[in-house]
């Protein structure tokens, strides 16, 4: 039954990657003063948002295993946490290529590009320290431990880091500015192709948790043969 | 100008679409060595099982 | 603390190791009394979170031989006052760490820091309890692991680097001689948030930190 519901979602997300990718290239006009580049932000933002919300779902997840110790929690929170590092990687290095092309320069240390690559520092260290606990008990343990102060130390670090610094673009879309800012179309396909990136990380999550129920299953059949 | 733009566009998207592509391949070959171990351990189990009724004869000696 | 007192192990491995990171920059660039003054903060504050990874280290270390740990945690102490017990211990070790390696950087460096003792006094206890805090938390947590050298500086740093730039940006001001302005304030604000929300944090989860 999950299966099949995981099958639909990728191949639902598929089918509109497909027409948003038609969209992209074919329809939607070059941005005036960019040109061709700017339609990276229509993978860039949405990785980058699907990250975040992954983050803050592995901080949910993360207290309701501190809180009822079933490890289901901390299975969905590692793969969720898995699945968000790597679209922030995405963020980042899609990102870099833009500003390769805009500014001249692969990296700067601007607020949000900083933030980013500290929340992969973060996000990376917490899938280190699960590799390297063997004990599921006390792997989800620590790990949420670190996932929850990984998590509000994110919020600082944004909030400081922009204090600090700022030469990224401001925000855009319209929920945030009221509007004017972007062409509705370039905004309607963002939003679109958002949805299609959130439904594939969804899949990613599915199969990535299904992956550490089978792991959990070997540990606790080892543990039966060892004891006969 | 403009070629350079749509090569970086290019680059963009191929990086994009190569880093989750490695990941759903690290995902698949985890996952087929997960089901192979969870196979092993059950034949070991399925093994231990066939053995116990000898093994529960010589403990009663 | 009283094993650290009498042994003074990690005072020595951290303090040496603080003074060679010291020489070790001064080769990578020159140290003309300018320059220094405005990066100075970073450098110190850098020295200062490597000794600390040194000090956090061997702090739960230390209590794993003989049991000495499974006898701490079963004992009546609350997990929190463990932890804040803790952190203190670190706090001083690092404070003595901090207060030799700003001796030498002022030798080295020829930088004058004792010009506004008060206020920088007040920033390293603040930063430092921030460190100390986080490193205690961690050093609890990793305590078991294998690869812990490797793994507590990997989880820490990625964590202190708001604490950190807030430090250095007060530092590089209180260095330069200038007065505290908005902008430092702010980032006083920011250590403070820092300390206060980690602080609460590492008490509310101190049990489960730290069952074993």
């Amino acid at each position: 039954m999950r299966d099949k519901f995981v099958v639909a979602l990728a191949v639902a997300a598929g089918v509109l990657l497909a027409f948003n990718l038609y969209r992209i290239f074919l329809v939607l006009p070059d941005e005036a003063l960019q040109g061709a580049i700017y339609r990276i932000i229509f993978f860039h933002v949405p990785a980058a948002i699907t990250g975040m919300i992954g983050y803050f779902a592995a901080l949910l997840l993360s207290l309701a295993y501190l809180s009822f110790g079933n490890f289901r929690y901390d299975s969905l929170a590692a793969s969720v946490v898995e699945v968000s590092v790597v679209f922030s990687v995405v963020n980042i290095v899609t990102g870099s290529i833009w500003a390769r092309v805009i500014w001249g320069i692969w990296w700067t240390w601007d607020y949000r590009l900083t933030s980013a690559l500290v929340c992969v520092l973060i996000f990376s260290g917490y899938l280190m320290l699960r590799r390297a606990i063997d004990e599921p008990t006390q792997r989800a343990r620590l790990s949420a431990a670190l996932c929850v102060f990984g998590c509000i130390d994110v919020v600082i670090v944004w909030k400081s880091i922009e204090w600090f610094r700022t030469q990224h673009p401001g925000p855009v879309l319209s929920i945030r500015t009221g509007g004017g800012r972007i062409d509705p179309a370039m905004e309607q396909m963002l939003y679109l192709n958002f949805a299609a990136i959130l439904m594939i990380a969804i899949a990613l999550v599915l199969i990535r948790t299904r992956q550490e129920a089978t792991a959990r299953e070997i540990d606790s059949l080892r543990r039966i043969a060892n004891a006969a | 100008m403009d070629a350079r733009n749509f090569t970086f566009m290019f680059y963009g998207f191929l990086a994009a679409w190569l880093i989750v592509l490695l990941y759903v391949i690290s995902l698949a070959r985890r996952g087929a060595r997960l089901n192979r171990e969870l196979e092993q351990v059950k034949q070991l189990i399925g093994a231990d099982r066939a053995s116990e009724p000898a093994r529960l004869e010589d403990r009663s000696r | 603390m009283a094993i650290e007192l009498r042994t003074k192990e990690s005072i020595n491995a951290a303090g040496a190791f603080a003074v060679v990171i010291l020489l070790l920059f001064s080769f990578a660039f020159d140290p003309g009394a300018d320059a220094t003054r405005e990066i100075g903060g970073g450098l110190l504050w850098l020295v200062f979170a490597f000794a600390g990874a040194l000090i956090f280290n061997r702090g739960f270390a230390r209590e794993l031989p003989n049991d000495c740990l499974d006898t701490l945690l079963s004992s009546a102490v609350s997990g929190a006052s463990l932890l804040l017990g803790k952190s203190f211990a670190n706090l001083l070790m690092l404070l003595a760490v901090e207060f030799l390696s700003l001796f030498v950087f002022g030798i080295f460096y020829d930088v004058r820091w004792w010009l506004r003792p008060l206020e920088l006094a007040a920033l390293c206890v603040l930063a430092t309890w921030g460190i100390s805090v986080i490193g205690a938390v961690f050093g609890a947590l990793t305590v078991n692991l294998r690869l812990r050298e490797l793994m507590l500086p990997v989880i820490i740093y990625p964590l202190l680097i708001p604490l950190l730039i807030a430090a250095i940006e007060i530092t590089n001001a209180l260095f330069s001689n200038r007065p505290l302005g908005s902008y430092e304030l702010l980032w006083g604000r920011v250590l403070l948030v820092f300390d206060i929300v980690f602080t609460a944090l590492a008490m509310a989860l101190a049990e489960t930190i730290l069952v074993n």
